[in-house]
């Protein structure tokens, strides 16, 4: 669902904030939320080979087009990379970033690797991944 | 979960993500340069009364926007996995609202100095209450350390199971062994009920 400030700040203007506001969410077209919220600093991104949408189905060229960033990260995630890479590479907010992306996710452009369920409260990290990250640690 | 897979593109690496955390000026993206394989990289999230219950916004200013800037590095452990790092922003009471930085931490790292110990306690309280196994680096750079590590830790009012290595966080080898630390240790912890990976 696409919200919009309006809806947020219920009539109450703040010039010097809706200033600052502005251009990044230009960018965006006015979305201040991604559609999804599956995308976490660390999801991992990388840029199809074959262009497909979020159904499997080869993407057609007639759907939303692209803006000037949406071609950017295409073309910096050709080589993996995490949604916090993305918006430090694009000098852009996380939270513009993330609708950008996700856009692209829906678009079969990228896909989208979740992170790693290492959490304790969801069973935390598991023997496995520890040890490879120690192999990875000793050799710094 | 609706995020797609792999269908045949380039695999991407799994990713995990450690927490820097520790006072204003303690040495967090010290820390993460020392062992990142790329310059510390930074990026910035609105926070936003959008982004929050009203509630929550006691003590800050009522302006639509603050930004919180966040400093980060990466360690590829395997072509399949890589370890970001994130430096955590030194306001802790704006951690609330970084609910995506915290969750799914594998764990984390308090830096404190000895001559201010006491700007680290809130790290140390936050991952203390949301069950986030940790280690504390005692950053004594100035190479002053007047202080015993006993009496750092009892200053730090630390659990006897939570380790504790003082240090240069400007020195590889040292963060290298603060993260060692911070692995061996998880893997110290009981063992919760497995988890499906992925």
């Amino acid at each position: 669902m696409t919200r919009y400030w309006a809806e947020e700040d219920e009539g109450e203007e703040d010039d010097d904030g809706a200033g600052t506001m502005v251009r990044p969410y230009t960018i965006t077209r006015g979305r201040t939320a991604p559609e999804r919220d599956d995308l976490t600093l660390i999801t991992v991104l990388t840029t199809t080979h074959q262009e497909l949408d979020e159904y499997g189905r080869p993407f057609r060229p007639g759907g939303r087009g692209l803006q000037p960033e949406h071609r950017v990260i295409l073309e910096r995630c050709r080589r993996p990379a995490a949604v916090a890479e993305v918006a430090a590479d694009l000098d852009l907010p996380v939270s513009v970033t993330k609708i950008l992306l996700g856009d692209l996710v829906a678009q079969g452009l990228l896909l989208a690797r979740a992170p790693l369920s290492v959490a304790r409260a969801a069973g935390g990290a598991d023997l496995g991944l520890l040890t490879a990250v120690r192999e990875g640690l000793r050799r710094l | 979960m609706t995020t797609s897979h792999s269908t045949g593109g380039q695999p991407a690496p799994a990713a995990v993500k450690i927490l820097i955390a520790g006072g204003f000026g303690v040495g967090k993206t010290t820390l993460v340069g020392a062992v990142s394989e790329v310059a510390p990289l930074r990026t910035e999230e609105y926070l936003t009364r959008a982004s929050v219950g009203v509630d929550d916004l006691a003590g800050i200013d009522q302006k639509d926007t603050t930004t919180v800037a966040l400093d980060f590095g990466r360690i590829t452990v395997s072509p399949e996995l890589v370890v970001y790092l994130f430096g955590t922003p030194g306001q802790e009471r704006f951690w609330f609202m970084w609910n995506d930085l915290v969750n799914g931490a594998l764990g984390g790292v308090v830096i404190a100095d000895t001559r201010r110990l006491e700007s680290s306690f809130a790290s140390i309280d936050f991952f203390e209450s949301r069950d986030i196994p940790f280690v504390v680096a005692i950053n004594c750079f100035h190479g002053l350390n007047t202080r015993s590590p006993a009496e750092i830790r009892a200053a730090l009012d630390l659990d006897p199971q939570v380790p504790m290595l003082v240090g240069d966080v400007r020195e590889r080898l040292f963060g290298r062994d603060v993260l060692l630390a911070l692995v061996d240790h998880l893997m110290s912890l009981p063992m919760p009920s497995p988890a499906p990976v992925g």
